[in-house]
């Protein structure tokens, strides 16, 4: 069409060589705006000016190709206030950028990039809730995570944890008063769909709008399950008090996957090498996680859709519950694992190894036939498909504007998968398949998930081939690493794995202490559920229920 | 087996008494009505409470419970106790009077159209020439209650639900009586017993076995097209659109607790049986069965049709509301209409 702009495909690749990203030629792109630059492990940042973000933000995207804002970080320093807007490509994310905004310390405040990224939206409401950066003109900038009476920015320095906070039941939407949302459509009426709902899969709240049965409007409410989960691990140390912590943001079994995301962090940024005997267990115990999460996410799917007499989520239960032991046996535990350690592993495989690897095996030889009867269950079923093909449609340029990544990403046919993209683990080396769906609708990220499971099984089946025939002498699980922890000062990083919902990125800044000066979780639920109100308003309440429950959000790791 | 005299009348005789004297026959009607409401309320006990738990846990792979008692039956005394004892809690702003009849109104409507069934060795409490009418007339009722409830409860998914319920109601209803009805052209009757005896004659002959002329031998498009619509009638997936809790938290029935629970609960359960009853009735040639005294062979089907709904609940996702309406009233309301006009055609061509 003679109406778009034709956009040549050699300005998308700016400052791309062989050999990683030439930031010079992107800085040469956005040389009016930028001030200065920093280096931080994962990549290159460009210090800018508070009122230049939208124009750094909206070049990098159309001109240089970032279109996937992973994760905004805010923090608070002795002497200013910094945003920084962690960019890359969907393409490939190992082409990093990061964009410094600092801000002044008596009043921070700079421009917002939700018009550029919709996705900055909820990052900077977290932002301006947490620590206290106000964002010009941002769409909607209220507090996301704690109340709106709250006092104070908790990850500000000068915050009092002391003081009382008083949080009046006025927050709660009165049901029964207000119905009329909608001022042009008086007929729309309110409902408050959770906290305590059955379908909201946790505490969340969802603010509704109908027009009789079909949505008119729709707000998802967070912050229910905070927990101040980045506050905690910034006053832990490295070695060793971090890592109980992610096991608690995704607990639906997703706990290795979460600990790898720190792990992979920690070691990147004191430079740990973790010898490949642990990085195998570690891809094996990690596909089993995702395993037991995508079980889970299908049964409750089946929930949402065929009623909370199905049988089929208890035939997910059941069958999930045998990696549940196999991750028991690995670990010793069932929920929270621990399992992981910076540079390798806790403890090598259970023995006898051979007795072990037999249960694995046993395991993943039985899958197909067991997916066989979900596929007959759900995907065949005919009401099934009614229900959830061309429902619940998330464009692929609207989930990258989310910045949505994982099944739902994948689901959208967006071809973006951490393990493959980004590799880390074993994952470059074994053989397996990232899988994709066209539909966009729920049924597609259903599929997703389901024939992620094959794939997960395959790389498991792999992992256990190695693992047995690795000499006994060479089972190093664990890297020479300092007892106590202390990275050089003042470097930054942000790195990111594929969990089971998608990417799951954290943010490090040390101090030279034995605990991060910052400590920031990107997590993938928190923007795949940004996208619930694209997928859902008018459409039906069910199919805003199927929604919801194809993006397989754990409020824990949302509200963190 | 069949026995003409309705359960008052033999009542009456056998205590003696003159079954013409109006004032006899009421009481021996009270009496009958008793009986046969208490043998429904057993029956709901056993097969809501614990058979309901044990079908379920089938289904899903599990054991379900079995600490009280044999099997876990004595799990059914603990759990009326159980529901019983606890708080009704009436929630701030409610409609009193319409909020207290919903539930009550619906399990009345539900027993009251066990009256007019014959369930086989003379249990029938009367026959009248419309018992057909009379019957869905009484199931369609609960229709009322779940309005009231849904209206009177003072929440926003109790009134989804309610709204739902009617326009399920709505589209299910019509489908259901024309296939009634066409069962109707074949008896010649509205009578139930007569339907009943009408199915009696032998169809066919199977080497030696004969094959009575149940209204599901001899149409079973009618009698799938009926089971289909009685799923709906019923509340059972895929149609448990009215209450849906993953959607609508428990629709009508969202705001109630204790006693009014156990109505509700109540009220479902007799409501699957009373569509069994009607299937049996008019389907499965009433309590007529091999061996076995005719009560049992009634409740043989009624329960193989309440088996039928926890399956679909199990098994079946349920529709969406827009699609639920679609379905009645594009698709079963013509199949109904076409299935009248064939059975016309062909009692037309008998006759």
């Amino acid at each position: 069409m003679s109406l778009e702009e034709p956009e040549p495909s050699t300005q998308l690749d700016v400052g791309v060589t062989d050999d990683g990203l030439d930031y010079d030629q992107i800085e040469a792109l956005i040389d009016d705006y930028v001030i200065g630059r920093e280096s931080h492990v994962n990549a290159e940042g460009f210090v800018i000016r508070p009122d230049d973000v939208q124009a750094v933000l909206s070049t990098l995207k159309t001109e240089a190709g970032f279109d996937f804002c992973s994760c905004v970080t805010a923090q608070e320093y002795q002497d200013r206030y910094e945003s920084i807007y962690h960019l890359k490509k969907y393409d490939d994310p190992t082409q990093e950028v990061s964009v410094v905004v600092p801000s002044p310390r008596d009043d921070p405040h700079n421009q917002s990039g939700a018009e550029v990224f919709e996705t900055a939206d909820w990052h900077e409401r977290e932002a301006y809730d947490l620590v206290g950066i106000e964002y010009d003109d941002h769409p909607d900038l209220r507090r996301i995570l704690l109340p709106e009476t709250w006092q104070g920015h908790p990850l500000s320095l000068d915050y009092n944890q002391d003081k009382p906070q008083i949080v009046p039941l006025r927050e709660h939407a009165n049901p029964l008063q207000d119905d009329k949302r909608s001022p042009s459509d008086p007929d729309t009426m309110f409902v408050n769909i959770g906290p305590h709902h059955p379908a909201t899969h946790g505490v969340l709240h969802i603010k509704t709008a109908l027009d009789g049965e079909q949505i008119a409007d729709l707000e998802p409410d967070i912050g229910y399950l905070h927990r101040c989960e980045e506050q905690m691990c910034q006053q832990g140390t490295y070695r060793h008090q971090i890592m109980p912590y992610p096991d608690r943001w995704d607990y639906i079994s997703a706990g290795l996957l979460n600990e790898w995301a720190y792990a992979r962090a920690a070691e990147d940024l004191a430079d740990i090498d973790v010898p490949e005997y642990a990085q195998v267990i570690r891809t094996m115990g990690a596909e089993m996680s995702r395993i037991a999460a995508h079980m889970l996410a299908v049964s409750t799917f089946a929930l949402d859709i065929n009623g909370d007499f199905t049988a089929t989520f208890m035939y997910g239960i059941r069958d999930r519950e045998v990696v549940q032991n196999l991750l028991e046996d690995l670990t010793g535990q069932r929920l929270m694992f621990n399992y992981f350690r910076l540079g390798g592993v806790a403890w090598d495989l259970p023995e006898p190894r051979e007795e072990y690897f037999e249960k694995v095996r046993d395991f993943v030889d039985g899958l197909p036939e067991k997916l066989t009867e979900y596929h007959d269950l759900l995907t065949n079923n005919e009401i099934l498909q009614m229900r959830t093909v061309d429902t619940g449609v998330l464009p692929p340029e609207d989930a990258k504007s989310y910045g949505a990544t994982g099944p739902v990403a994948r689901g959208s046919g967006i071809d973006y998968d951490l393990r493959r993209d980004d590799p880390y683990g074993y994952y470059d080396e074994l053989d397996w398949d990232v899988v994709t769906e066209d539909g966009c609708d729920n049924f597609s990220r259903l599929l997703v998930r389901m024939r992620e499971v094959e794939e997960s099984a395959k790389i498991i089946e792999q992992c256990v081939d190695l693992l047995e025939d690795w000499p006994e002498d060479e089972r190093e699980i664990q890297a020479n690493v300092p007892r106590t922890l202390r990275p050089d000062p003042d470097r930054e990083i942000y790195r990111a794995v594929e969990g089971a919902k998608g990417e799951l990125g954290i943010y490090i800044r040390s101090d030279g202490t034995d605990k991060p000066a910052r400590f920031k979780i990107r997590s993938p639920c928190f923007s795949n559920l940004h996208t619930l109100p694209t997928m859902s308003e008018g459409e039906y309440i069910p199919d805003m229920i199927a929604s919801l429950g194809s993006l397989d959000i754990v409020l824990g790791e949302v509200d963190r | 087996m069949q026995s003409e005299t309705p359960l008052p009348d033999t009542l009456a005789n056998l205590l003696g008494l003159d079954p013409s004297n109006p004032l006899v026959l009421f009481l021996v009607a009270v009496v009958a009505s008793g009986v046969i409401a208490s043998g429904l309320l057993a029956l709901v006990a056993v097969s809501g409470i614990w058979g309901k738990r044990k079908i379920t846990a089938a289904f899903t792979d599990r054991i379900a419970v079995n600490r009280h008692g044999p099997a876990g039956i004595l799990i059914i005394p603990a759990d009326a106790l159980r529901l019983l004892s606890k708080e009704l809690i009436i929630p701030e702003g409610v409609d009193r009077p319409a909020w207290d009849l919903g539930p009550l109104i619906m399990v009345f409507s539900a027993l009251a159209g066990f009256a007019v069934i014959p369930m086989g060795n003379g249990i029938q409490i009367a026959d009248p020439e419309t018992g057909l009418a009379y019957v869905f007339a009484m199931a369609s009722v609960a229709s009322l209650g779940l309005v009231m409830a849904g209206y009177s409860s003072n929440n926003k998914y109790s009134f989804l639900g309610g709204l739902r319920a009617v326009a399920q109601n709505l589209a299910y209803e019509i489908p259901l009586i024309l296939t009634g009805m066409s069962v109707a052209l074949f008896a010649g009757t509205l009578r139930l017993s007569e339907i009943v005896a009408a199915q009696s004659t032998t169809l066919f002959s199977l080497g030696g076995l004969a094959i009575p002329s149940w209204y599901a031998f001899v149409n079973p498009f009618a009698f799938v097209l009926f089971m289909v619509a009685n799923l709906a009638e019923v509340g059972r997936n895929p149609f448990d659109i009215p209450e849906a809790p993953t959607e609508i938290v428990a629709g009508w029935q969202t705001e109630y607790s204790s006693v009014y629970f156990v109505l509700a609960y109540l009220s479902e359960f007799i409501h699957i049986f009373l569509g069994g009853a009607i299937i049996a009735t008019i389907f499965l040639g009433g309590p007529a069965g091999p061996v076995l005294p005719g009560i049992v062979w009634f409740l043989i089907k009624i329960v193989g049709i309440y088996l039928f709904t926890q399956w679909a609940r199990s098994a079946i996702p349920r529709v969406r509301i827009d699609q639920l309406i679609e379905i009645g009233w594009k698709g079963l309301l013509v199949l109904a209409f076409a299935n009248l006009l064939l059975t016309a055609g062909i009692v037309g061509v008998i006759a």
